[in-house]
């Protein structure tokens, strides 16, 4: 079996991708969700532009785009590391739109229960608003998540070795088609973990309602 | 004499609704007020004006001696800094129709979350303080329960010891048994009633007439905007003078 080394190297650079893109785009996905309901008026229309642009246009051509750009005004970038904002990018877009909705799916009672109490405003979000966003917007944000790791194969085209390609270039070389279903398998285990731990993350939400 | 609370002539409107005309309140330490009227009357809107949940147009409040609220000379209503605004909001409680508890925190958690935080009280004596509060609401047993495992007497008792757990000098309740089940109106009224006797400051806006006669030092019926009439409970309620309160109160009290 050669074809296994090859495989688990390419699954680590889709890993790798996966996990670096989570790390970064969550928590500017909080944010960027809480900007989009900013009272300052210009901040929100920005980022309705912003989502906008990233939503209403494919993946595959945003990172072309960057990458291509990047070089077009002379910044040579690693081609992961084009890919990786690409996915940032992309992603904090989405999940913006999840935390906006979530935030403002908390009953309007909650922000006056806090404000009479003498909360502050990031009191309030961090302590009873955000808190209770969490949980409610964990099911959509499983669904972009498992997305995520299917939409890694998309780097496939900057020519980075990630699983997909990996598994390309040896049914080009060996002419079997045995190493597509590995990559299957691959992908299949992946989500498999993510629906799991999202199911786990839910359960341990589940003492309240 | 020095009033917990004064607010003057006080306007609003939503939109294109004028919903307080200019209305008037002083309160007087440990004075226990009741305020009645239909719906739309601009009862809970004003209440919600004293501690600034809605912002005024027009008038003039103070609490305990410090403006909170003045008119400009072009006669609109201007607040001090927002750090003032707070330090007087802290001393009004609110207790609401809808409970707004915190889900997410058990029955302890809601009582001691905000002293923690605003008055940064330690959270032993903040919890033992709490236990106290669930003793005197009758619910010290559910100190640990989340608010979805209780009724909604239960839920609006915690709430009232949340709103206690600050140590208000003026309690709001903003009609706190509209939400409940006629079985369970009853728990909550007797925790309010306690209070009354306590000698507490509070403003109760209520649908309640017979809670309102038996606690209130005075009632307020508001119609349309305006105060029409106010008084003893034994005035506003057994011997109403103005036409639109007695058409009120046969109204309300056919309803039996």
């Amino acid at each position: 079996m050669t074809l296994l080394p090859p495989m688990l190297k390419g699954w680590t650079i889709t890993l790798q991708l996966f996990f670096m893109t989570l790390v970064i785009a969550l928590p500017l996905g909080v944010l960027a969700g809480i900007a989009r309901i900013s009272r300052f008026k210009p901040l929100a229309w920005f980022m309705e532009f912003y989502v906008w642009l990233l939503r209403g246009t494919p993946l595959l051509l945003q990172l072309l785009f960057i990458y291509f750009g990047m070089m077009a005004v002379g910044l040579r970038m690693e081609r992961f590391s084009a890919a990786l904002l690409a996915f940032v990018l992309n992603y904090t877009a989405y999940l913006a739109e999840i935390f906006r909705s979530g935030i403002q799916s908390i009953d309007q009672g909650q922000y006056e229960a806090a404000d009479v109490l003498g909360l502050n405003y990031r009191q309030t979000m961090s302590k009873i608003i955000l808190p209770q966003v969490f949980k409610r917007v964990l099911p959509p944000i499983g669904n972009e998540v498992i997305n995520l790791v299917k939409d890694s194969a998309l780097i496939y085209i900057l020519a980075i070795s990630e699983l997909l390609r990996v598994a390309e270039s040896a049914v080009m070389r060996d002419g079997t088609f045995i190493p597509f279903i590995v990559a299957a398998v691959f992908y299949l285990v992946m989500t498999a973990v993510v629906q799991q731990f999202f199911k786990w993350v839910e359960f341990r939400f589940s003492y309240y309602r | 004499m020095m009033y917990m609370l004064q607010a003057l002539d006080i306007h609003k409107h939503f939109n294109h609704l004028e919903v307080l005309k200019g209305v008037s309140l002083q309160v007087a330490k440990g004075e226990v007020i009741s305020i009645i009227g239909p719906s739309g009357s601009g009862k809970s809107t004003f209440l919600r004006c004293l501690n600034r949940l809605e912002t005024i147009d027009r008038g003039f409040i103070e609490i305990e001696g410090e403006v909170m609220a003045e008119n400009d000379a072009h006669g609109r209503a201007r607040y001090r800094d927002e750090k003032d605004i707070a330090r007087l909001r802290r001393k009004m409680g609110m207790v609401f129709q809808n409970f707004n508890l915190f889900p997410h925190k058990s029955v302890i958690q809601n009582l001691t979350l905000a002293p923690a935080l605003v008055q940064q009280a330690e959270q032993p004596a903040a919890e033992a303080y709490a236990r106290e509060l669930l003793e005197k609401v009758g619910l010290s047993h559910k100190a640990e329960r989340y608010p979805f495992e209780l009724s909604g007497g239960q839920q609006q008792r915690v709430a009232i010891a949340r709103a206690l757990a600050m140590n208000p000098d003026i309690l709001c309740f903003d009609e706190p048994t509209s939400a409940l089940d006629p079985e369970l109106t009853g728990e909550v009224l007797r925790v309010i009633r306690d209070l009354a006797l306590e000698h507490r400051t509070m403003i109760v806006v209520t649908h309640e007439i017979g809670f309102a006669r038996e606690v209130s030092d005075r009632v307020i019926f508001m119609d349309d905007g305006l105060i029409v009439e106010q008084g003893s409970p034994e005035a506003v309620l057994g011997n109403p003078q103005q036409e639109r309160t007695r058409s009120f109160l046969s109204s309300v009290l056919s309803a039996w």
